[in-house]
Order: C-alpha cells, then structure tokens, then sequence
C-alpha cells in the first residue's frame, strides 16, 4: 500500500486537526478502501486542499488507488481555478463540503466530498501518480508530474534525512498543495508519526498552542520572520526537538538566530534545499553544521547526488566550484504537463535535474546557493512566476508590462500611470501576494533589444 | 492627525478598504485573505507609527478592528 500505510500499528494516531478530530493509520486503511468502490482506478482528481484531515484522506485514498490527483488549495482565485478545471477536466473534486452546495455529490466523509463533474475520463501514463502546480500562487496551468516511485523515494530521503520514527509529532502549518508542505506529510507518515495539521495562522493562540506538543517544526523563512517577532526563542518547549527550514533563503541574522537559540537549548537546526520538479527536498546541512557553514543548503539528501556544471560545461562532485547545480535521485520528477494530453507522456527528467540555481561548492563539499536562472521570485515562500506574473497583466490590461524583483519584493514595470494603484491589488488577488511587497514602476517605455530581452531593468 | 486617524490610516493600507469598511465586524474570520501576513504587517506598522513595542501575546490579539483598539489602549495610546 501507499507509504506502507497498512505495516503501521492500526491504532497507532496518524493526524490531528484543527478541529482536535484525529485519525489513526487503520482508519486512513479504511477509508482507502472505501474511497476505492466510489470512483475507478486511473481517474483524474483535483484534491481541493486544506490542511484537515478530510483533505489528507482524499490524498492518501487516490495515492493508495491508483487515482491521480492535482493538488490545488481550496482558495485558489476563481478564475485560476476555472483555467485549471478547462484545461485538465478532472472527472472528480474532493473538496470542502462547504463549497460543494449544488454540485453533484456522490460520496461525504470528514467534512469534505466527492463531486462527479461529468466529464470524460483521459488517458495517463501509467506511472503518473500525483500532479502539482509549479507556482502555487500564480495560477499557472504548468503541472509538475510525479510518477509513483518519486513520492515514495522523497518520502523515504527525508525520512532518513530526519531519521524519524513512531515517536515524531510533527507540526504541519505548511499547504498540503505545497510540494514540501506534501513531503512533510508523506515522510512522517511512511515513519508512522504523528501528523499536527493545521491551517491556522502563525499569529493564531491555537497555532501556539499546538506548537507545545510538537517535535519538529518545519517553516519557510517568513515562518521564523514570525516566530522571531513572537520570541519563541524564550518560550519553553520542551518537545521541540527539531526546527527546519526550506522553501527559500533565510537572511544571515535569522540563520544565525535560529543556529545559535538550537544550540543554546539543545535543539537541531536544520535548513533543507529543495524545488517541486524534485518532489520538494533535494539537499540539507546536518545540525552539527549549521554555526560553521551560515546559509549553505550543505549536502545531497540521502538518496540524492549533487553536482556542479561551470561555466566550460565540465560537471564535478567535489572540491572547489561555481555553477549550475545538478541533482540526480531518484525523486527527480517525470517533467511538466501544461495541457491534459501531456499527462500522457512518460519520464522526460531521467533522475536529472539541472536546478537553474547558481551554486558554490566549498572544499569541504558544502554548496551554497548564489543566484537563479530561472525566472521566478520567492517570497513569503511563494514561488512567484515573473513570466506568469506579466501574461496575467497583459491579459487582463492589454498593456505591455516587465517583471523583475528579489526576494523581498516584487517589481513591475508599465507605461500607464493608471496601473500604478490598481496592480498591487490585482496582484494580491490573483497570487496571494501581500500588495505592500509589489512595487509598481512607471517608465516611459519598456525598452526590448532585437532579441526581445528587456533592457531597461 | 488624531490617533485614530493614524490607526484607520494603517488599517486601510494593509486591507486595501476605505476607512468606512472599519467596524466591529472587521476582523479575521469576515475579511478575507487576513493572514498572518496581514497582521504581522499591522502590528510593525503600529509599533512604528505610535512608537511603541507589542508583547508577543498583544500581537496575538490583534486579529480585529476593535481588538486593536482595546490592544492600543493598554499601551496607553489615546484613541
């Protein structure tokens, strides 16, 4: 079975949520096998997602049936949403029962149900097992495609990443559409521990209070933004075994921050590595590490090899290097899907990855991240498309626009002074970017040499 | 610019709302998209504007319009 769910102690509890519901692994076994006389093998599912145990069955019920599922939050933008649904037909929803009124119910548990949409089924490649947007936020119809054996492999790195077992109670605020929020459940349960769901906000008693039962935590640099600004490293936890950390990099104040509080209290900071095309994790500095090596993502997971392409093209494993980091594993993903016939096509990565992140290798086989090739921003651990962010603007504005920006902010150029006051917002809804991190730049003209490229940035 | 005009100020900015959209309603279950995001970006706002510095469990209570006024009260800010 998926994650050898059914090898876990039946009574052995496996999530809590929000509503202080819980479930245990011989549950989740049940409800896998009741799912299954609902809907065929082989059909396609978006998982509307919250982080609740409703929206956890559904995942681990399709992984378990052979049912392939797009993981999407249950808040995406409406007219992302409708795009997705055009674009790919899922012949079900398995979405919040709250949301659900006049649709076509064929099955409820846990606050969430099944909805039969009507439309045909596709056919998929075989391996096909688990589809996620490659930007979460900025509504693109660009999937990322996983075959079975990635899910299972990430699950199994991070597992021994962690060495987690039965004894983890791990605290899960991270989106279940989220890759890595995905690989934390999927570790910690194939490790038969114990899932804290939960899709409060950081700034929320609750979350506080779950935080005190908890072993690890895992967070995006805008999470420990907040825990910092809340003083959690005052605060007594004695759970808390583990702080850990990916989608992004954290400033040297915070790494060093949270290097010295694991030190201090006897806790193990970890910072993680990772991209969506690799199901979430890809490289980690041991806590042993994390004082002498400040803001290196460290080594290849277990499971994993990194290496470096420089600038000659010549590919090297260790000393000294700048480059292209490359990643080979076996949770390197099968490629992309941008429309439903590409869930067809087979593995085009072959256990390669070329990462688009500029990285430095240092004598002792550290790799520390130094710039991007790619065309994306992340901020508040949002992958923001820059490509995906002017194709929305010019559809809806049928204006010429350039993107660029850090990771602390995102930055549009237009001529119409109009836009100054309206994209900010536009932007928020459509991406659930905060509008105070857009900076909008009016210019006279948006200047492009022959080859097309941007030239007043 | 009374302090309430300064706390309305601040209020607007982070929500995007004009300032009659400011009532006991206004909090984190009715306005949508009121995140953490949102509140950590009122609270700094608020320690800047009024020059003062929010105990972690004040930041924590700072999940409505009224309660922000009762938060702001304590720190002997007069609205």
């Amino acid at each position: 079975m998926f994650l050898d769910l059914d090898k876990k102690p039946k009574d052995k509890v496996a999530a809590i949520d929000d509503s202080g519901r819980s479930i245990t692994y011989g549950e989740i076994c049940d409800f896998a096998q009741e799912f299954a006389k609902q809907l065929p093998q082989r059909s396609l599912i978006f998982i509307l997602s919250e982080n609740c145990i409703g929206s956890l069955l559904g995942y681990t019920a399709a992984l378990s049936n052979r049912i392939v599922p797009l993981v999407i939050s249950a808040a995406t933008e409406e007219g992302l949403y409708n795009h997705l649904y055009e674009l790919y037909q899922p012949e079900y929803l398995w979405m919040p029962q709250a949301k659900a009124e006049g649709k076509d119910i064929v099955f409820s548990a846990w606050d969430y149900c099944l909805v039969k949409t009507g439309k045909q089924p596709t056919p998929m490649y075989d391996e096909l097992s688990l589809l996620l947007p490659t930007s979460g936020s900025t509504g693109s119809p660009k999937l990322v495609r996983h075959c079975y054996r990635n899910i299972e492999a990430n699950a199994d790195n991070v597992r021994r990443l962690f060495k987690l077992d039965g004894t983890e109670k791990a605290m899960a605020i991270l989106p279940m559409h989220y890759t890595m929020g995905l690989s934390l459940i999927a570790s910690h349960l194939l490790a038969g521990s114990t899932l804290l769901l939960s899709g409060r906000s950081l700034l929320d008693k609750g979350f506080w209070a779950t935080l005190k039962e908890a072993t690890s935590f895992t967070g995006v640099p805008y999470s420990y933004e907040i825990l910092t600004k809340m003083r959690f490293t005052r605060m007594d936890l004695p759970n808390l075994k583990v702080i850990t950390q990916g989608g992004g990099r954290l400033t040297e104040a915070m790494w060093n921050t949270l290097a010295q509080y694991a030190q201090d209290k006897g806790k193990q900071f970890i910072a993680t590595y990772g991209q969506s095309e690799c199901t979430a994790r890809m490289a980690y500095l041991p806590a042993e590490l994390a004082t002498e090596k400040i803001c290196s993502i460290g080594i290849a997971e277990p499971g994993g090899q990194l290496s470096i392409v420089d600038d000659n093209g010549n590919e090297t494993f260790e000393g000294e290097a700048q480059g292209e980091m490359v990643y080979r594993g076996e949770n390197v993903t099968l490629g992309y899907a941008t429309c439903r016939e590409d869930l067809l096509k087979g593995d085009e990565n072959h256990g390669v990855m070329h990462t688009g992140d500029l990285a430095r290798r240092d004598a002792d086989g550290c790799y520390f991240i130094i710039g991007r090739l790619k065309r994306f921003l992340k901020i508040f651990g949002l992958r923001i498309g820059l490509d995906e962010v002017e194709r929305m603007i010019k559809e809806e504005y049928k204006t010429d626009c350039y993107s660029k920006g850090n990771d602390e902010k995102l930055i549009v150029l237009v001529t119409d002074p109009k836009l100054q006051d309206v994209l900010p917002e536009y932007i928020e809804d459509k991406t659930h970017l905060f509008h105070q991190k857009v900076e909008v730049q009016v210019v006279d003209a948006i200047l492009r040499n022959e080859a097309g490229k941007v030239i007043n940035q | 610019m009374t302090n309430l005009d300064k706390l309305n100020k601040i209020f607007c900015e982070v929500f995007s709302v004009e300032e009659s959209a400011l009532n006991s309603e206004f909090n984190n279950c009715k306005v949508e998209g009121w995140d953490s995001v949102h509140q950590l970006s009122l609270t700094s706002s608020v320690e800047d504007e009024f020059d003062i510095m929010l105990d972690a469990e004040d930041i924590l209570e700072f999940t409505s319009y009224d309660n922000a006024k009762k938060v702001l009260a304590k720190y002997e800010v007069e609205l």
